[in-house]
């Protein structure tokens, strides 16, 4: 085996591009390994702890990325160096010559961007985090509100940022803040719903997804959707930008009513932003996930799932209410052999983290005791018991990936072994769809699905996917959701339908196996 | 806990105009990202992100201090009062007279160099080459050895040019009886500050390169003897002359005024010539005058470096200011200093030059960067007005559009354009100047500096001409200096 680290200096690529680097130049001929990252200590440190030469990595910076190997042999290394150049061809990369660089092309700072663009408005954020809350300062000195998507800010960092926005009147989205839909325009993960008279404010990206999709399919539109970052609602940030959020949606006149959510609100922020909400003039329903339905609060209504908060906001704005779905559905699938009932079990896999924990509060309700693993999953170990509720789109499975809603390779994995587990009787699944998220992903889902059942010696699989789409997304949610239903997969409109159909399936299993 | 809240009156414009329809976007980071905004009707300008300051996390911290922190908007008018000072100067050349007469703080037994402080055991081969020299002309030894042995004695003592409000070109070396350029501001509110360097002895084997043959003490003594004395009756005669009148048409005529000094040179003359004729009695002494300016090239780098040093000590000692007023080598070490600290001196190693080099030279003979004539790029022109001189564009790269480039390059550094210094292949756009410590730090981005490369070993002299930046170590140590000096004029918190 032969090990090769190639130093590039001054040469700076985002994650999406050295996880590219990584995955081409692993499929060189003879590669065993190839990791491409950028030359932080914490970076260095791995390397040499993988067993690469601690003294080829000495010298690399963060602003000199790393390539580093293994393969069969010397030669299929020599070929590598070629295959590099090929990748990075095109590429600026003349942060250490620091000379005569500039003129034309594009910005290299935000700052610079916007002495360019004095008309910008708006300035988003999708750098490492260790330099997230910098870039998002300097956009602030310009007087420009940020939208934050970068997670791994501090949270000394996200107030001393929001604190500024406050006293000059900006908004500071995020951090961690993967959603947004400004007069239409989204940010991050969005989907292409209408424009129309609901505003909503959301500490919760996929809550925000989710409830616009779900008024989208009831033909009432959104005015805007400000996110506002997950912790936004914490004690220590104290719901500032969900405060300036509510203001600027409280006058904006396209707006008639306005939709809060939020995961585990702090509980004197929520008891502050009551009485901001009591007051702001307009009809307001709240859903803080993971929470019970509270009924109407000094004229506040605290929905008990993203479904009654749509619904009711539905009813603020005259449409007309849908029908119940009914949640109950008829099982295709008969037993196992050899089962008993207590091995029967419900598995969730989720991208979206805010589904995961309103699927989990719909299956409570239904008396199905869920449980989040505290381990990390792997595809390759035994599954922990019980009924697993599992958000993979958690820090924890996305370090050096993609999120899920674009790169399915992690939780496709966990599916398989799912299915190779006999106890797992029931799949749920969400796939979100918009943009920024994956350009097809039904058909690969459908063959993890495939291959998960084929190795189950014909014993059944139920599978249930909510799907988070708009009637205009890029990937057509119709197409999407009939490539599901045409390999069995039943598909539900939301999370909650989707875990008040797999709670009522998993009963019916366990009847069955008990006969 | 947080107080503050944003109550509906308090919203920015720009905020109500995100929810106005008229998104515009600026985007940094993974491009995938900006897909949505893109594909939705938003107009989205990607920003070519790289990791401020070398994406030295500590480092970071301090630079977020210095350009977003509570104390940054009274850095930004400090800079603001700084370069207004800097651009308001009228550097003239008012006199010639000896060293020991007119540079404050001269004494008979003090050489003064250029860039940082330096010991004899830590100069380099042409700085020593030009002490022994020194020692030669001022008659204080017979022979090198003897040279040799008082330099290291310390019966001299070194000091740099400027702690006297002094330039030196290359070894920088100023003795008590040579003759010296005295450049006064006439402009602003630093008016009658005095800055002051040697004559330019020309190419060649010369002191500032190191050399001390018998050919370059003669030519010491000639300027001495005959140069000085006819071009200070001249310029009795004449009345002062507004340098960065003359500059600004230089910078018109091909020159940058760092390695390229022809245009100045013959402006100069033309300046001088009437009144050296007029002033000199003996026409054969005149000639040789008028002569030796005339075949020397560099003649008027001597006069653009004090009146750089001049503008910069405009800009000198506001307070809060992260404007660099001097960057400045000795051969050994790389120093700068800042508006808001005077007289510190934040210092790296000297770098070897990028360059071309003479025939029958390699860069094995090169000595690293050295000299005083970075002033030129501090004030904001050579390196930094490059566009202006096409002549010797082959230094960064060959093309013309290289060097337009270069001082492009430089604006991302600076903090304003010198409208005096206009560049016409740049539409007439000011030269880049006043460089902002924090903008260097920012953008990754090092000043450009042009330069003559000199011998490593003494009494060689120049052996090319190139492109140097200063060490990281130097913005480093005074991004550190900088917070911390913000930090104790900032106000005590509130409890």
């Amino acid at each position: 085996m032969s090990t090769l680290v190639l130093v590039r200096p001054g040469c700076y690529q985002d994650s999406a591009r050295l996880m590219q680097v990584s995955r081409e130049l692993a499929a060189v001929p003879g590669v065993t390994e190839a990791v491409a990252m950028m030359g932080t200590e914490t970076n260095r440190r791995l390397l040499a702890d993988a067993g690469f030469p601690k003294a080829e990595l000495a010298g690399a910076t963060p602003l000199d990325m790393i390539v580093a190997l293994r393969a069969q042999s010397p030669e299929a290394l020599d070929t590598v160096q070629a295959a590099l150049d090929g990748l990075l061809a095109g590429r600026g990369a003349s942060v250490a010559s620091g000379g005569v660089a500039a003129g034309g092309g594009r910005p290299r700072t935000v700052a610079e961007a916007l002495e360019a663009h004095p008309d910008a408005n708006l300035v988003s954020v999708a750098v490492p985090g260790l330099y997230a809350a910098f870039v998002a300062h300097r956009a602030l000195d310009a007087g420009r509100s940020v939208f934050l998507f970068s997670d791994n800010v501090s949270i000394a960092d996200e107030v001393a940022l929001k604190r500024r926005a406050s006293d000059r009147g900006l908004l500071v989205m995020g951090p961690d803040c993967g959603t947004a839909i400004l007069s239409g325009v989204g940010l991050g993960f969005a989907n292409r719903v209408e424009r129309g008279p609901v505003g909503i404010v959301g500490a919760s990206g996929t809550g925000i997804q989710e409830l616009s999709c779900l008024l989208d399919r009831k033909g009432v539109g959104i005015s805007h959707a400000i996110g506002t970052g997950s912790r936004d609602l914490s004690e220590a940030v104290d719901g500032m930008m969900t405060e300036a959020g509510l203001a600027l949606l409280a006058r904006d006149p396209e707006t008639r009513c306005v939709l809060l959510v939020a995961k585990h609100p702090a509980e004197s922020v929520a008891r502050r932003l009551h009485v901001v909400l009591a007051k702001l003039g307009k009809p307001v329903t709240v859903r803080y996930l993971g929470e019970p339905a509270r009924g109407a609060v000094d004229g506040v209504v605290y929905a008990g799932s993203l479904d009654e908060a749509a619904e009711s906001a539905a009813k603020w704005v005259g449409a007309r209410p849908s029908p119940e779905v009914a949640a109950s559905v008829e099982p295709e699938e008969g037993p196992g052999p050899g089962q008993s009932s207590g091995q029967v079990r419900l598995v969730g896999l989720f991208g979206g983290g805010s589904l995961a924990a309103e699927a989990r509060c719909v299956l409570a309700a239904s008396g199905l005791e869920t449980v989040v693993p505290a381990e990390k999953l792997s595809g390759h170990a035994p599954l922990p018991p019980g009924n697993l509720i599992v958000d993979t789109g958690d820090d924890a499975y996305t370090v050096g990936r993609p999120h899920p809603m674009v790169d399915q390779t992690v939780r496709c994995e966990l599916i398989r072994a799912a299915g190779a587990d006999l106890s797992v009787r029931v799949l749920l699944l969400d796939l979100v769809l918009g943009d920024g998220a994956h350009p097809d992903p039904a058909p690969e889902l459908v063959s993890c699905v495939v291959a998960a059942r084929a190795a189950r010696g014909g014993r059944p699989l139920a599978v249930v996917v909510s799907v988070c789409g708009s009637r205009r997304d890029p990937q057509g949610t119709a197409r999407q959701e009939d490539l599901l239903r045409r390999a069995g997969i039943h598909v539900a409109s939301s999370a909650a339908l989707a875990a008040a159909e797999a709670a009522a399936l998993l009963p019916r299993v366990r009847e069955e196996v008990a006969r | 806990m947080s107080t503050s809240t944003v109550s509906t009156n308090t919203l920015n414009a720009s905020t109500s105009v995100l929810l106005d329809g008229r998104l515009e976007v600026v985007h940094a980071g993974i491009d995938a990202v900006a897909e949505a905004p893109r594909s939705t009707g938003a107009t989205v300008t990607l920003v070519d992100f790289e990791p401020p300051s070398g994406g030295d996390p500590r480092r970071m911290t301090l630079l977020s201090e210095v350009l977003s922190g509570p104390m940054a908007p009274e850095i930004d008018a400090a800079n603001a009062r700084a370069l207004a000072r800097l651009l308001a100067s009228r550097p003239h050349l008012v006199g010639i007279g000896i060293a020991r007469d007119v540079i404050p703080g001269m004494a008979e037994d003090l050489f003064l160099h250029a860039g940082p402080p330096v010991t004899w055991e830590r100069m380099c081969g042409p700085m020593r080459g030009a002490v022994i020299g020194g020692l030669l002309h001022e008659g204080r030894a017979k022979s090198v050895e003897e040279a040799t042995t008082l330099a290291a004695s310390g019966a001299v003592r070194f000091d740099p040019c400027h702690h006297h409000d002094a330039v030196g070109p290359m070894a920088g070396l100023v003795t008590p009886s040579m003759p010296v350029f005295i450049v006064e501001d006439r402009g602003g509110e630093r008016a009658g500050t005095r800055t002051f360097c040697t004559l330019n002895e020309g190419l060649g084997k010369v002191l500032r390169y190191g050399a001390f043959s018998e050919e370059v003490l003669a030519r010491l003594e000639f300027m001495r003897d005959t140069l000085a004395p006819v071009l200070s009756a001249a310029l009795a005669l004449r009345g002062p002359i507004d340098l960065k009148h003359l500059m600004a048409q230089a910078l018109q005529m091909g020159d940058e005024g760092h390695n390229r000094n022809r245009a100045g040179t013959s402006l100069l003359f033309r300046e001088l010539a009437p009144a050296i004729v007029r002033a000199t009695e003996d026409r054969e002494r005149a000639a040789r005058v008028l002569e030796f300016v005339n075949g020397n090239d560099h003649f008027y780098l001597n006069l653009s470096m004090p009146m750089g040093k001049c503008m910069l000590k405009a800009a000198e000692g506001e307070s809060l200011s992260s404007l660099v007023t001097v960057m400045a080598r000795n051969g050994t070490d790389f120093g700068i200093q800042v508006a808001s600290m005077p007289g510190r001196w934040f210092t790296g190693p000297a770098l070897q030059v990028r360059g071309l080099y003479f025939p029958g030279f390699t860069e094995a003979d090169a000595n690293p960067d050295i000299g005083d004539s970075a002033i030129t790029e501090t004030a904001g022109f050579g390196g930094f007005a490059m566009g202006a001189a096409p002549a010797i564009v082959q230094f960064v790269g060959g093309s013309a559009e290289d060097a337009l480039a270069a001082t492009r390059a430089m604006r991302r550094i600076t903090l304003g354009a010198n409208s005096g210094f206009a560049i016409p292949a740049l539409g007439f756009a000011g030269t880049p100047t006043g460089i902002d410590l924090r903008l260097v730090e920012e953008r990754n981005l090092l000043p450009q500096i042009n330069t003559g490369i000199a011998h490593r070993d003494p009494g060689v002299g120049q052996v090319g001409a190139g492109l140097v930046n200063p060490p990281w170590e130097a913005f480093h140590a005074a991004l550190e200096a900088l917070a911390e000096h913000v930090r104790a004029a900032a106000p005590p918190p509130r409890a």
